[in-house]
């Protein structure tokens, strides 16, 4: 059963009306600019009084005067509304998508074994869709794409209700699927992540290019492990919020990244330490690292010291000033910045602003959890053999301390007033 | 930890025990109010974090701050929802959010909602005003000198937005996200003027999956196919995408189409026999019942 070769061209096929919302052509316009300008005759206009065609003239020129102006605002509005228009029909959700897919939708050839096939095309039932039943002449299809879809498929009425939903779902169904056979599953016009990428440029780019690779692109079902290619609550067509995504495969021991690395199993880590880094707290990893590849280690989003030890250089801490407050690192003293200070000497300076061997995050944070408040860790790794040693960081009300490990016990405290009287206490009485 | 001892305390449950108490008395109502009073708890416990200095529950003092246009102007509302927001203008995370927080306030425009920013006096005033322009935000832009209102908050992120409700109770804190980041914000306006449930705004903030197909999916989709075939009175195909849509997913609705196919071929035996299998699955399913009553009429 054939049927010469069909495109989803507005063009070609009648059943496409729905393509285009609003499309005016110039003529149509002009039509209606001179349709409203157009004087007023009447056909006794010679048998009336003088005084009456005055009258007549007067109200001809006020109409002319009237329609003149609405012809003119009507002309500015075509000329400034039109195209912001035309430009917001094209705006969607994520990546823009400036044309809509031009699919060969012709059954694949007899010859060929296709690996999914279209019910009615199946069944033979061409006027399903069609104007005729016969599969050499089926004709234009019946109604708009999406309407004769949504026919049979009126479930998804419901999913296309959902928050995010696709341009090039809610446009055309058959821009990636073929409505009567195809050689990829699901009808699809061509191999899924193909299909995807091939609007989403900057995506195939970004893929192409990046140096760390996300396995989670290369395995299972591609770009639909995380997106719903239809509509989803989430933005960016997740699935789920992108933690509850991640810990799909990011919540099992001994997976490995793209290098063969095994990584954290971020369910113990996380069930196991209870102070949560805020964009785990929001379910945001995309807060942190680009699931899509990058070019920096761990997929993060921008630049992060790797080492335990470097020299200040805020380029470094892109990442983390992404969100937190660079100054923080930057002055010297405080009183509002930061608690971690001994009075007004800001202590985050004091470790992490050094030319040579500045503490860097890591050294005292953990990225993702820890036991104690402000993800600190229990302890920094010492050597190569993996030995842990304790930081011993103790909270108080008014500062903190941590023991004998970097440096020895030292204690700070954040109030000015209980700085000025530890001092008084500890200097000797002065005898005159 | 401080913050949930600040939040039973606002939320109300001790007096609720102490009122179930003295009257020894477990109502449906009363049920239904802890349930709801349990939820709301454990929406606060979704946001794990507040400011450094004012955990959640706590009633902000109004103080008022220079403002970028002209005078002075307060920080909240004392009568209304207030929205503020930290930025830090020029940080990446700072700019997305000011323009989403732009589209956020048109959607509330005419309800009852206090906005502005906040911006530390470190950052010049060229700078913010460009952004603010920029994103097309239309609020007073309040300028903190010394970064004081930053340290009474204990404020450590940018950007990050506090909203207190109608007696300046801090009732959300939400730093930027990279997703669905305008949408949370919506939801906990939204629930601050009690627009929303509870449930409602959980739901948003941890929103419902969106997985694909399904078997009673697949199986819908076959039975609508063999309802157009039906009515085509193409009963072979029909009939044999009913039998797929059983196969996928038995439903009360394939049976008793399969029983109207069969009695309009004239089989009455096996179409009742079908419409009582339907009946068995949903013995309200209309088309069985009125199925079976015209079956049993035309039995001799």
């Amino acid at each position: 059963m054939k049927h010469g070769p069909q495109t989803n061209s507005a063009k070609n096929c009648p059943g496409f009306s729905n393509f285009r919302l609003v499309e005016f052509s110039n003529r149509d316009i002009l039509i209606a600019i001179l349709a409203m300008i157009r004087p007023v005759t009447t056909e006794n206009s010679a048998s009336q009084p003088a005084t009456s065609r005055v009258a007549d003239r007067k109200t001809t020129f006020n109409r002319l005067c009237w329609c003149g102006a609405a012809g003119l605002i009507l002309l500015a509005g075509v000329v400034f509304y039109y195209p912001a228009a035309a430009a917001d029909a094209d705006k969607s959700e994520g990546p823009p998508v400036p044309k809509m897919r031009q699919s060969d939708l012709t059954p694949i050839p007899e010859a060929e074994k296709p690996v999914s096939a279209h019910s009615p095309y199946l069944d033979g039932d061409c006027s399903l869709c069609h104007q005729n039943k016969d599969p050499k002449n089926p004709g234009a299809i019946i109604k708009p794409v999406n309407e004769l879809c949504l026919d049979c498929h009126d479930d998804f009425a419901k999913v296309m209700a959902r928050k995010s939903t696709h341009v090039a779902a809610r446009v055309n169904c058959v821009s990636c699927h073929n409505p009567h056979n195809a050689r990829q599953p699901k009808l699809l016009v061509m191999e899924s992540e193909a299909l995807c990428l091939s609007c989403h440029t900057a995506i195939s780019n970004l893929v192409a290019t990046a140096t760390v690779k996300h396995d989670a692109l290369s395995m299972d079902g591609k770009c639909v492990n995380c997106h719903n290619p239809h509509a989803a609550n989430v933005e960016h067509l997740l699935t789920r919020l992108p933690y509850d995504l991640c810990v799909g495969c990011h919540g099992k021991d001994g997976v490995k990244d793209h290098d063969g690395k095994v990584l954290t199993n971020m369910k113990t880590l996380l069930a196991e330490n209870s102070e949560h880094h805020g964009p785990v707290s929001d379910k945001d990893c995309s807060a942190c690292h680009t699931p899509h590849g990058g070019n920096n280690f761990r997929l993060l989003i921008k630049a992060y010291p790797a080492e335990f030890y470097s020299a200040y250089d805020p380029k470094l801490y892109a990442l983390c000033f992404d969100c937190h407050e660079e100054s923080i690192i930057k002055d010297p003293k405080t009183t509002t910045l930061t608690k971690f200070r001994n009075g007004d000497e800001n202590l985050h300076y004091v470790h992490v602003n050094k030319d040579e061997r500045g503490r860097t995050c890591r050294a005292c944070h953990e990225v993702h959890a820890a036991r104690q408040k402000h993800q600190i860790r229990d302890a920094v790794p010492y050597g190569h053999s993996g030995y842990m040693l304790k930081i011993n960081f103790t909270q108080t009300a008014t500062g903190g301390s941590c023991a004998r490990t970097c440096h020895v016990t030292r204690s700070y405290t954040n109030s000015v007033t209980a700085l000025v009287s530890q001092k008084t206490a500890a200097e000797p009485p002065k005898t005159n | 930890m401080k913050i949930f001892g600040s939040l039973r305390k606002c939320s109300g449950v001790s007096a609720e025990r102490r009122h179930l108490k003295s009257n020894g008395l477990l109502s449906l109502g009363r049920i239904r109010r802890l349930v709801h009073l349990a939820a709301g708890m454990a929406l606060w416990s979704l946001s794990a974090f507040a400011f450094a200095n004012v955990p959640l529950g706590t009633v902000v003092e109004n103080v008022s701050l220079p403002s970028l246009a002209a005078g002075r102007q307060n920080l909240l509302s004392d009568t209304n929802v207030s929205v503020f927001i930290f930025l830090k203008p020029g940080l990446e995370h700072s700019n997305q959010a000011t323009v989403q927080i732009a589209e956020c306030q048109k959607e509330f425009a005419g309800k009852p909602v206090h906005w502005c920013a906040i911006v530390s006096d470190r950052i010049p005033t060229t700078e913010v005003e460009a952004e603010v322009r920029a994103a097309g935000l239309s609020m007073p832009v309040l300028i903190d000198q010394g970064d004081a209102l930053y340290g009474k908050f204990g404020v450590v992120l940018h950007p990050v937005v506090g909203i207190t409700d109608e007696n300046r109770r801090l009732v959300a804190y939400q730093p930027f996200a990279k997703v669905n980041y305008a949408a949370v914000i919506r939801a906990q306006i939204h629930h601050a003027l009690k627009d929303i449930t509870d449930e409602e705004l959980a739901e948003a903030l941890n929103p419902p999956a969106a997985i694909l197909g399904g078997k009673a999916s697949v199986a819908h989709r076959y039975l609508r196919l063999a309802e157009k075939q039906f009515q085509s009175t193409n009963y072979v195909q029909a009939l044999s995408n009913i039998q797929k849509s059983l196969d996928q997913n038995p439903t009360a609705a394939a049976l008793s189409l399969r029983g109207r196919f069969l009695a309009a071929q004239g089989n009455r035996l096996d179409a009742a026999a079908a419409f009582e299998a339907a009946l068995k699955l949903d013995p309200q399913d209309p088309a069985a019942l009125e199925g079976i009553k015209t079956c049993n009429s035309a039995r001799p």
